[in-house]
């Protein structure tokens, strides 16, 4: 039969029946199935938030709006948070709450509107009408950036959205938007032109009549920010939004750049405003006292003018018209109604937003660029919220540890890496900072226990040596007066063939065979070299030199794993650049690539392990408005190139990750997410199981485990756990009823359990399971009819039964590799006993589905790091099993005294009495019949001493100490003595007082066989 | 017999119901008619014996509720049957697992219960008398099936002293009508439900597999209007 590639989407499932040629097209939710991410934070750093919103009547709920990681809601005060916009774009600009229906209706604009050169996109307006549960997009989708929604508290059916809008181009979907009906419709009320956007927007709470909005000229490239225009300003509307006047009256004449407004809500006459301007001496705050006739300069400290772009934002206390605060990189702070100011208490610097307590205004709450804070003495104060894990990763790397450590680099929070499993799970403790200011990219050696980590631009590169805590500075130097350009982003890479090789970029390549000690350059400068593109004075009206502009440079650097002569360069300017000789001669490849507009930069180069020749590159043109996907593939050395790029991608991409035994497998990293091809790319499927379509920045495999690791930015390091099932779909797999994947063996993990130092409002990452697993396609969902699945030994026994997974696609059910627990003697309070743990070998799965019946095989092995020798083991297997049958024998016995006593009931007899009497004493000495499972527990009778010994020696790993032995024999002799007794009792009454129960045409007194009795 | 009624339910549907247009009182209707119609309105109680399996110990649970709302949820954990939780139409009642005796919940919790006094068997059979608001969301692909999902907004709960809005999401599996899918909340916590394995008990379908926030129940037996010793629900009195 001719192999017909598998495509993962297309048309959902029609009535229509599928022809046995015809490809079977699953989409992302439809296929993976079972197979979900696992989201390990870190959230000890946590990362940017960017908007707070305070329910307007109960101040246990609060939603914060992150930079890149979604919507975040507390219904405990702050306490702890839960993700509540997983489905949706990542990078929030405005929530809103209904002031109207505020347990129900939400709203979240979606964009950052805080510009930095990182910042992510939004994709338009969401509704939700059930406290944020789920939300719908209601438009908008061009928007790119969201600044503020206004909802008229009177009647909700009116309100107003601000577009901020486009960063990188112009844009007609910008300013003040008026809805009449709740949002159904729109009508744009205030617009200047295709490059200024609504900053702010507020609405006075007395009067809904009165909006006042800010309006700001900006634009962003890849080399320049610029801030500030004669079409920014602020306005004011009277008559709901119909016309809008500039009121700068007090405010200098000339460009205007950002303007943070706000209303003191306790008067709504006073006014802030935070303005950037052309002069130094006139930025900062002004102040109205007549609602915006006139405004007054009070204030231009470093704390008030700071980076506009970044920080606009005013908050005034809800109950007092002097207390007003402003983002800043501290924050500042006036209880003097904007004359003077004091820093905020310490905290992660940038702040973006402040929310005071609807009750209490010395309780607040900040959101920073490390997450939300919470303050209880007016802002004096601030500790962080601990189960945030929204870190923003630039990239990630992973080494070949047991179990595999992760590497990456945060916007404004260093560089760090954690372990991906860890005992209690993945906690704060875990992770180790390795990189001050904001982290990249972040190497482990090969072999040696160096990492590299670096900041902004390469202005210094550690090469870190855990083990000894020491750093050394390894960042090529600039040889004179030579002037080396590093990427904000500078990129590093090692080599597959020579542990102390390392690469570094500016717009040379830099290489070291000594681990950064020595370096040379071997390249010339790669780069356009475009003086155009140098701009050194970005900013706009406020000059912002932080070298985050810093254009035409390398961006990425990929040595092929199979010839270390053969280099591949890509840079920020849009060329592909490929040595195949070590460096001597270079060659730029990008006029090779078809519908690739120029200069468009070159994100991410995968050089392949299964072909010399063959090497993906991933190009991002967003930061020049071009929001395509752009992936192509050459498997010529670069002459030519094909587009892998299908409409079912949604985002620009940054990454690409091939897999290492299947060559048609991709998995590939854009704005909104994760896709994966099966096929080589000829079809692409979103992959959302557990992972939000929050920008993908950076992938990495890891070869051991199979696990694909993401670097996201905004919701820390996502993991997907041995994606080896994919390497195994075909379309023959996805024609069955049913198809079981290979799986790699359960671990009987025989680690303590002990580790955990999490408190309860700290976040912990998930541990990836060491059972064993189970993997099986099903063709169709099962609804109707019997399902069941069965683990037996491979003599047929019956060990367990998991319930079986019924979703169409990957199914994945755990089997925790225990046996059933052996049955115990009835007592008042219930006895726990263990269940043993399987023998390492094969166990055949069966699933009936309906009369078909479907069989698999699949490994338990040990633990290997066990200590236990094999003679060891046994023994402690054998003593199990004695002790279980002991368990077993005694519940038998405590089931005929039972079951005896039960039938005795109500016969009045001597006999009958007299037995009972002999009974109850018996069954005493067997197991306890008072006190409860705490401080009043009854002293143990022989079940409990049993259970005791028989949990302690099934549940170690360890050769049974002798005492055990010991124990054991006691408690049988015990037992032996107890059926002796209990012998003697039968022997005696059962069949007089059986005769008696006959002559009052009663049923006689029968047992079940121990056999039966063990079975049921 | 069985089959032959499920694939009469298939061809029906398949038949009778286009994909497009659907309201949400159809996709309840069909979803009522599909599953036992009328026979729904009979059934004054019922009685689910279902097993857990847990840590290698597979502890039978026994659910018990009746029309007026009476519950109780009878564990057997080796061989000892503890009532883990039971409400008699008022009080809802636990039994506090280390003094192994019975406590009554709080009154938030009863009250909140007293609010599932109408919804038996299913809150959506009447959910028009009891005024709850339902909606048609759309479609979505839940266990990899393609189903229908409904909004179902009931009366508000509260929770720790603040009245909190009710709002359950049900899944409805477009070739059958049969929801596979519930994501909800209980005392305010959310809780996904899942359901497969239907089957006919005298005319009515049930599910006789359930996962709730991850944990399966495999039925062995569904009773229709079972007798009941209607003390199990009353709180005990020593």
């Amino acid at each position: 039969m001719k192999k017909i590639l598998l495509s993962l989407t297309g048309a959902l499932m029609t009535l229509a029946s599928v022809e046995a040629q015809e490809d079977i097209t699953l989409t992302g939710k439809q296929l993976f199935g079972d197979l979900k991410a696992r989201q390990i934070g870190p959230a000890l750093m946590s990362g940017r938030f960017i908007d707070l919103e305070a329910h307007p009547t109960n101040n246990r709920i609060l939603y914060a709006g992150a930079a890149g990681g979604g919507v975040w809601k507390t219904e405990n005060g702050g306490a702890s948070f839960e993700p509540v916009f997983d489905e949706h774009a990542q990078s929030i600009g405005a929530i809103e709450i209904d002031p109207t229906d505020p347990d129900k209706t939400v709203w979240v604009g979606t964009g950052e509107v805080w510009t930095r050169n990182s910042v992510s996109l939004g994709d338009g307006l969401y509704k939700s009408t059930d406290g944020g549960a789920t939300w719908k997009n209601v438009g908008f989708e061009n928007s790119e950036r969201i600044s503020a929604i206004v909802i008229n508290p009177e009647n909700n059916q009116e309100m107003y959205v601000a577009v901020l809008g486009a960063l990188w181009s112009d844009s007609e979907e910008r300013g003040i938007y008026k809805s009449t009906d709740g949002g159904a419709s729109w009508e744009k009320v205030l617009y200047t032109d295709t490059a200024t956007g609504a900053a702010d927007l507020i609405m006075d709470p007395e009067n809904s009549n009165v909006l006042y909005a800010s309006m700001w000229k900006f634009r962003r490239t890849p080399w320049d920010f610029d801030s500030g225009g004669a079409t920014s300003g602020i306005f004011k509307s009277t008559d709901a939004g119909k016309t809008w006047n500039k009121i700068q009256n007090g405010i200098p004449e000339g460009d205007l750049g950002r303007i943070a407004i706000a209303l003191a809500p306790s008067d709504p006459t006073i006014l802030y405003a935070a303005v950037e301007t052309a002069s130094e001496k006139k930025n900062g705050l002004y102040k109205s006292t007549d609602a915006g006739a006139s405004w007054e300069h009070l204030n231009n400290d470093f704390g008030l003018t700071v980076r506009p772009f970044y920080f606009a934002r005013l908050v005034v206390d809800p109950k007092n018209p002097d207390i007003v605060v402003k983002g800043g990189l501290s924050g500042s702070l006036s209880r003097d109604g904007g004359k003077t100011f004091t820093d905020l208490g310490y905290q992660h610097s940038d702040i973006h937003d402040i929310v005071f307590d609807l009750k209490d205004s010395d309780r607040m709450f900040t959101a920073t660029d490390g997450g939300v804070y919470r303050s209880w003495d007016g802002g004096a104060t601030f500790e962080m919220v601990e189960d945030l894990p929204v870190s923003q990763f630039y990239q990630v790397s992973v080494d070949d540890a047991t179990p595999y450590n992760i590497y990456g680099g945060l916007q404004d929070n260093g560089s760090w890496y954690g372990p991906s499993a860890s005992p209690g799970g993945i906690e704060a403790r875990d992770w180790d900072r390795i990189g001050e200011g904001d982290g990249f990219r972040v190497l482990k050696h090969p072999t040696k226990p160096y990492i590299y980590s670096e900041m902004q631009g390469a202005q210094v590169v550690w090469r870190y040596n855990p083990e000894r805590n020491q750093t050394k500075n390894v960042a090529p130097q600039p040889e004179g007066d030579e002037k080396l350009r590093f990427n904000w982003n500078a990129p590093m890479a090692l080599s597959a063939h020579a542990p102390d090789r390392f690469y570094m970029g500016s717009q040379y390549l830099h290489k070291s065979e000594d681990m950064g000690d020595t370096w040379v350059k071997i390249s010339p400068d790669l780069t356009t070299n475009d003086p155009k593109k140098q701009e050194l004075e970005s900013g706009g009206l406020s000059l912002d030199k932080s070298g985050a502009e810093t254009h035409t440079t390398i961006f990425t650097i990929v040595e092929s794993p199979l010839d270390e002569n053969i280099i591949w360069v890509g840079t920020d300017d849009g060329n592909v650049q490929l040595t195949q000789n070590g460096g001597k001669t270079w060659t730029n490849l990008v006029e090779n690539i078809p519908n690739l507009p120029a200069n468009t930069w070159v994100y991410h180069i995968e050089a392949s392990v299964h072909n010399k020749g063959t090497a993906y590159a991933v190009f991002d043109g967003h930061a020049t408005g071009d929001m395509n996907t752009y992936v192509y593939k050459t498997t010529d050395f670069g002459k030519t190139w094909n587009s892998l790029v299908t409409d079912e991608i949604k985002g620009f991409a940054r990454n690409i990750q091939e897999d290492y035994e299947s060559e048609d497998l991709l998995f590939l990293g854009t704005e909104f997410g994760l896709f994966i091809t099966v096929d080589g790319g000829k079809h692409w499927s979103h992959f959302t199981n557990n992972l939000p379509p929050v920008a993908v920045h950076y992938i990495e495999l890891q070869k051991q485990t199979s696990d694909l690791v993401l670097g996201t930015h905004g919701r820390g390091v996502i993991i997907i756990d041995d994606i080896s099932p994919l390497r195994q779909i075909n379309q023959d797999v996805l024609a069955e009823e049913l198809h079981f994947f290979e799986t790699p063996a359960g671990i009987i993990d025989e680690s303590s359990g002990f580790g955990s130092t999490s408190t309860e409002t700290q976040f912990v990452g998930p541990n990836p399971s060491k059972q064993a697993k189970i993997m099986y396609y099903l063709k169709k969902r099962h609804t109707f009819g019997k399902m069941t699945m069965e683990i037996r030994d491979m003599e047929g026994n019956l060990i367990a039964e998991p319930a079986p997974g019924k979703s169409k696609g990957l199914n994945i059910v755990l089997w925790d590799q225990l046996k059933k627990a052996p049955k115990v003697a009835v007592g008042k309070i219930p006895s726990f006993v263990a269940a043993p743990n399987a023998e390492a070998g094969t166990y055949k799965v069966i699933i009936t589905k309906g009369k078909d019946t479907y069989e698999h095989s699949i490994r338990v092995e040990n633990d290997p790091n066990t200590t236990l020798s094999e003679a060891d083991r046994k023994a402690q297997r054998e003593l199990t099993q004695r002790l279980f049958n002991d368990v077993e024998d005694l519940a038998y016995l405590g089931y005929r005294i039972d079951h005896w006593v039960e039938q005795l009931e109500g016969v009045e007899s001597k006999k009958a009495t007299k037995a009972l009497e002999e009974l109850t004493a018996l069954k005493k000495t067997l197991v306890i019949t008072t006190g409860d499972r705490y401080v009043q527990e009854a002293e143990p009778e022989l079940r409990e001493k049993l259970s005791e010994l028989y949990n302690n020696v099934a549940g170690a790993f360890e050769k049974p100490a002798p005492v055990f032995y010991r124990n054991a024999e006691t408690y049988e002799a015990q037992i032996k003595n107890a059926w002796e007794t209990y012998s003697k009792i039968e022997k005696k009454y059962l069949e007089t007082v059986n005769a008696e129960i006959q002559k009052a045409e009663k049923e006689p007194v029968t047992f079940k066989t121990k056999e039966d009795f063990l079975a049921e | 017999m069985k089959l032959v009624k499920t694939l009469f339910i298939l061809a029906f549907v398949a038949i009778a119901m286009p994909l497009s247009a659907q309201t949400a009182d159809e996709i309840i209707s069909t979803y009522i008619e599909n599953t036992g119609g009328d026979a729904w309105n009979d059934v004054q109680a019922t009685k689910m014996s279902a097993t857990v399996n847990q840590g290698g110990m597979s502890i039978p649970v026994t659910v018990y509720n009746t029309k007026d709302g009476k519950q109780a949820v009878v564990i057997e954990f080796n061989g000892q049957k503890i009532t883990q939780m039971a409400f008699d139409g008022e009080t809802l009642w636990t039994t506090n697992f280390m003094s192994m005796k019975p406590e009554k919940a709080s009154e938030e919790m009863s009250n909140n219960m007293k609010l599932n006094n109408n919804d038996f068997p299913s809150p959506l059979l009447h959910y028009k008398e009891n005024g709850y608001e339902v909606e048609y969301i759309g479609t979505e692909t839940k266990d990899g099936a393609e189903t229908y999902k409904l909004k179902v907004v009931q009366e508000p709960v509260m929770m720790n002293g603040v009245e909190t809005p009710s709002i359950s999401y049900y899944y409805f599996d477009m070739d059958s009508y049969v929801p596979i899918a519930i994501e909800t909340t209980q005392m305010g916590q959310p809780i996904n439900i899942t359901m497969s394995d239907y089957q006919e008990v005298e005319g009515l379908y049930f599910p006789f597999a359930m996962s709730q926030a991850g944990q399966p129940f495999q039925m062995s037996e569904i009773v229709v209007n079972p007798e009941i010793d209607e003390t199990i629900f009353d709180f005990p009195v020593e």
